[in-house]
């Protein structure tokens, strides 16, 4: 989820009014946003909505709290001043970055704290919004350096230019190679057999699209009053949002936006669009969805307090939102604009049957029968490792989940059976009382020819003398208690002593075991009394 | 209690002690006396002394007892006496003593020494050295040496309660080998007290006393004529350990039944999913930061599940325009394959999502589920790679955000205790409008206890074929769960610790 750090009263100022506590909260859960760290001028903001980029920096909150607070209605508008300058777009970079979007913007001296806030959104648009400069990258430079027309081109690898921190000229496959920036976003240019870049009319490489600014031409600085930004990517409505997101947030701090006009072969587009959507609306739908019942006048005044225009029927969209897929996003904010404390609950009025999942009902009854013959029930993790579940053992893998992006091997699969996990439990408590008598019921995954789960219940008891004899009492006291006909018979797995294991058959197939344990099992566990245990599959019990 | 509650109460052991104890307040002498092991016999005075009716001190005494060498001696005479006897008949040679005398060639050294500096022997130079008895030595083989003497004496010996001749004998015996050893032991010593006193006036060796109830004593009818002791009911007994449940499951248990009574109905769903299932039906989009490798566990093989190609169909719809749901869809190239692809379930939602798809869904209808899923995290306090969420739908024509209201409100009367509670915007990519549920629980003041919306048309209607509401809640009870169990580590619910486990209170 995305944060932004800013000034608290660099917001009010934006807003233009003091916002104490209550409202701040209030607010920012408008902007499904919360405070995540306050000091004593700086807070840091987390949003829930990772699809609301517009709202990632204090310009963006701040024009959605005056829409809020009445202190604005709908849209804002913004000036732009067409500018004569462009960009020429070459056509062989339609395969790597296909769409382009730039304006300068001029007449506001940066200061340090906006120099910041400038990378900020710039960072948290490409990373987040733009995955990770995949679908989209920004470049912001000074405008005083740059010659226009700016071409945005396809170069060849070899060519060089300074990038930023860098003291000499490198090529760009070098920058790919060397720069931290080249390192870590590389990728995704790297297989091309041209890099996109922006130049100017001097010829000079302002940046390595979409890596790194040039040291000569896109160092952006305190002092520095005039801007030229742009952004590239991989989708054009993306790309188009960002320089309106970026447009707005510029103009709001008092630059005066200009357009420049993108040449694309065959076509001019002038950038920022800032060009609104239009939707149908129907308002009967509001009443379906948030159960209230509003006038197109009450229609109207939400949806300017969230940013919209609304005229009967149509709700217009700003140019800096992309979020709206469908009219329950418009109802959601008209809900968010009402109050969610003022929504009257209504009561579920509807009768339905309430009941457990038939195998949890047969889990529960095994359970209580388990419990009542004095043994603790425990609770594991159902990952697991195959060294505990077969190597410890001495058995076979009979066919095992793993998993391929493991953290760490102790959690690397998933259990297949209950029983080694109750030995490695009474591995770790040698220095408790004996008896210890312990099970688990639980889920376990078996991969056949798919995955399946199967309900199993499995039981140990450790103590100087127990028996093959003890356990098969247990199972048989709890499988004649649940009403089930079974049938015991000779069974060999190398976990238990020959001649000290038996499978359990119910309906003529085989239900689980009980066996008493082999001493070379109980060595490599480390226990030291006799131990008998069995494990029952409960989906074989119905 | 009164005295003869007291007297009553005695234990077999204490009505064998008390009327030794003025004569053996020694531990060890009273045991020998009474015939008890030494360890029954402390026993019943740590029972006496919690009844005040004795006190027991330890003393640190120096014990004398008898050696190896000092037991051998005691049965078969000390060495310079068995010497002497040998010699008693002719001189013999110093080289064939030891065989003569069955003595250790050391113990013969020691004697020659000894008996040579009392004057009980002479040395003669024949051929070969010989030993010769005197008469000095003739009056000691009839008379009874000191040593002999100490050796007869009732060991242990303390000490302090040596006479100085007995001293003197001591220390010539504690210069050769193991014939003695003095121990530094704390040994017990007992006084009656006037209760004591009171007790054995009144009677404890009484026979009519029936200490422990027998088959044979119910079967002969011989309690008939006697006195139970009584027992002293207050005093600790050993702990022992049953069956029980989990505690964290106990608490499952509760919810569960929770939820049935207020009729939902349970569902589940498999641990590995397909993505499909996981997260496309629920529409998030396949380039959703959720759905990072970093934070869903992949299963290596098989890595491709099987779907119903028709329902892919329409997802795929959905994602890439809105199919026929109304909506612009994500606009993207939705991957097929991917959406087969097997994952370790990381949300509960999965299964609602399968029950809305499912024949045997019922409208309307209430369904919950306590499900166990899996997150790509590091483990600490607050993290585990699996753990449990409880979450569900409701399904039902007409319903609306102020039915999701009053069941959010419902909820935190019947999870939290409260009917305190802030409900504020919130965001998941499959309810719209969203909802975060903050309740005030009565100890651990607001907590944020779930999420809560109603479902997009873009996952209703592409499951369950049109679109009609679907309230949609996940609730974050384990906070309350280890809240009741006094937990702060989420470690501790899948706790291996038995001492733990047996020790704390189901609820």
């Amino acid at each position: 989820m995305p944060t932004i750090t800013f000034s608290p009263d660099d917001l009010q100022k934006l807003v233009g009014q003091k916002l104490d506590e209550k409202k701040m909260t209030y607010l920012m859960d408008c902007a499904k946003a919360e405070i995540d760290a306050k000091l004593t001028n700086e807070i840091t903001v987390k949003f829930n909505d990772t699809n609301q980029p517009y709202l990632w920096s204090p310009e963006g909150l701040a024009r959605l709290f005056k829409n809020i607070l009445g202190k604005q209605k709908g849209i804002p508008a913004i000036k732009v001043q067409k500018s004569q300058d462009k960009v020429i777009y070459d056509k062989r970079l339609t395969k790597i970055r296909p769409h382009i979007a730039c304006f300068k913007a001029t007449g506001k001296k940066i200061d340090e704290y906006l120099l910041k806030q400038l990378i900020q959104l710039q960072e948290k648009l490409a990373e987040n919004f733009g995955r990770k400069r995949q679908k989209i990258s920004i470049g912001v430079y000074p405008l005083k350096n740059i010659t226009f027309p700016v071409n945005c081109k396809a170069a060849s690898p070899d060519e060089k230019f300074t990038p930023l921190d860098f003291h000499q000229p490198a090529s760009l496959r070098q920058t790919l190679e060397k720069h931290p920036k080249g390192k870590e976003y590389g990728h995704l240019i790297k297989n091309e057999s041209v890099y996109p870049v922006f130049v100017d009319a001097k010829k000079s490489i302002m940046s390595l699209i979409p890596i790194i600014n040039s040291e000569q031409t896109g160092r952006l600085k305190v002092g520095d009053d005039s801007l030229f930004f742009d952004t590239t990517g991989t989708d054009e409505e993306s790309v188009d949002l960002v320089a309106n997101i970026f447009a707005y947030a510029l103009a709001e701090r008092g630059f005066t936006i200009q357009s420049l006009t993108i040449e694309y072969s065959g076509k001019k587009v002038v950038t920022p669009s800032l060009e609104n959507k239009k939707i149908k609306f129907n308002e009967k739908e509001i009443a379906k969805v948030l159960g209230i019942e509003l006038k197109t006048n009450e229609v109207k005044t939400l949806l300017n307090k969230m940013g919209y225009d609304y005229q009967t029927g149509t709700v217009t969209i700003p140019s800096y939102r992309n979020d709206i897929m469908h009219q329950v996003d418009i109802i959601e904010d008209i809900g968010i604009a009402y109050g969610y404390d003022n929504f009257q609950p209504l009561p579920l009025t509807s009768y339905t049957r309430g009941a457990t999942f038939p195998s949890q009902q047969l889990a529960d009854t095994q359970r209580n029968l388990w419990i009542g013959l004095g043994y603790q029930e425990i609770m594991s993790a159902v990952l697991s490792n195959k060294e505990l579940l077969y190597d410890k053992m001495s058995v076979q893998d009979f066919g095992t989940i793993q998993i391929e992006n493991h953290i760490s091997q102790t959690y690397s699969c998933v259990r297949t059976w209950i029983l080694p996990i109750l030995l490695d439990l009474l591995s770790k408590n040698k220095h408790i009382d004996y008896p210890q008598r312990v099970f688990e019921q639980g889920p376990v995954t078996i991969q056949e020819k798919e995955p399946r789960d199967e309900q199993h219940l499995a039981a140990v008891s450790t103590h100087s003398t127990a028996t093959f004899t003890e356990l098969r009492q247990a199972v048989e006291t709890t499988l004649r208690n649940s009403n089930i006909a079974y049938s015991i018979e000779e069974y060999e797995l190398d976990c238990f002593i020959p001649g000290r294991a038996a499978k359990i058959i119910i309906n003529k197939k085989m239900a689980g075991f009980i066996g008493e344990f082999h001493p070379a099992i109980l060595e490599k566990f480390g226990l030291h009394t006799p131990t008998a245990g069995c494990e029952i599959n409960l989906g074989a019990l119905k | 209690m009164d005295i003869k509650k007291l007297a009553q109460s005695l234990h077999t052991y204490e009505r064998r002690v008390l009327p030794e104890l003025a004569r053996h307040p020694y531990l060890e002498d009273l045991a020998a006396a009474t015939g008890l092991q030494e360890v029954e016999a402390m026993r019943a005075l740590q029972w006496l002394e919690n009844k005040k009716a004795v006190t027991v001190e330890t003393e640190p005494k120096e014990l004398i007892v008898l050696d190896k060498n000092g037991q051998e001696y005691l049965k078969s005479g000390l060495p310079e006496k068995r010497f002497l006897k040998a010699l008693q008949e002719k001189e013999i040679p110093l080289s064939k003593l030891a065989e003569k005398t069955k003595l250790t060639r050391e113990e013969v050294n020691i004697c020659v020494g000894l008996l040579r500096q009392k004057g009980a022997i002479l040395l003669l130079q024949d051929k070969e050295l010989k030993v010769k008895i005197t008469d000095q030595g003739n009056r000691l083989l009839k008379s009874e040496l000191p040593e002999e003497k100490f050796l007869k004496q009732n060991f242990p010996l303390i000490t302090t309660e040596l006479n100085p001749e007995q001293k003197h004998t001591l220390e010539q015996l504690r210069r050769r080998k193991q014939i003695i050893k003095v121990e530094v032991k704390r040994i017990k010593k007992a006084k009656l007290t006037d209760v004591g006193k009171q007790l054995i006036s009144l009677g404890v060796r009484d026979e009519k006393f029936v200490d422990t109830i027998t088959p044979q004593i119910l079967r002969t009818g011989e309690w008939k004529n006697k006195t139970f002791r009584r027992y002293d009911v207050t005093i600790n007994v050993p702990q022992i350990s049953g069956g029980k449940k989990q505690p964290y499951r106990a608490f499952q248990d509760w919810v569960r039944t929770k939820f049935v009574s207020l009729g939902f109905n349970e569902m589940n769903g498999p641990l590995v999913e397909t993505e499909f299932w996981n997260m496309d039906s629920l529409y998030m989009p396949q380039f959703h930061s959720a759905r990072d490798i970093h934070d869903a566990y992949y299963i290596a093989e098989p890595k491709y599940g099987k779907l119903d190609d028709k329902l892919v169909k329409r997802v795929q719809a959905a994602h890439e325009h809105g199919g026929n749901t109304g909506s612009t869809g994500w606009k993207y190239q939705f991957d097929a394959e991917r959406t087969h692809r097997h994952v370790l379930r990381t949300q509960g939602t999965a299964c609602s999502a399968r029950m809305l798809a499912s024949k045997d869904l019922k409208i309307p209808g209430k369904y919950f589920g306590i499900t166990r899923v899996f997150r790509h995290d590091v483990i600490d306090a607050t993290h585990l790679p699996d753990f449990n969420q409880t979450e569900g739908i409701i399904v039902e024509e007409g319903l609306t955000f102020r039915h999701l209201v009053g069941l959010l409100k419902m909820f935190a009367k019947e999870f939290a205790d409260t009917e305190e509670i802030r409900i504020v915007p919130g965001y998941f990519p499959f309810t719209e409008p969203s909802a975060e549920l903050y309740a005030k629980h009565p100890q651990l003041g607001w907590i944020e206890l779930g999420g809560a919306g109603i479902f997009r048309p873009e996952v209703v209607t592409p499951l369950l074929g049109k679109n009609i509401s679907v309230c949609a809640w996940g609730l974050g009870i384990d906070r309350i769960g280890m809240f009741k169990l006094g937990l702060k580590d989420i470690r501790d619910l899948f706790s291996h610790d038995l001492s733990f486990l047996r020790n704390t209170p189901v609820i």
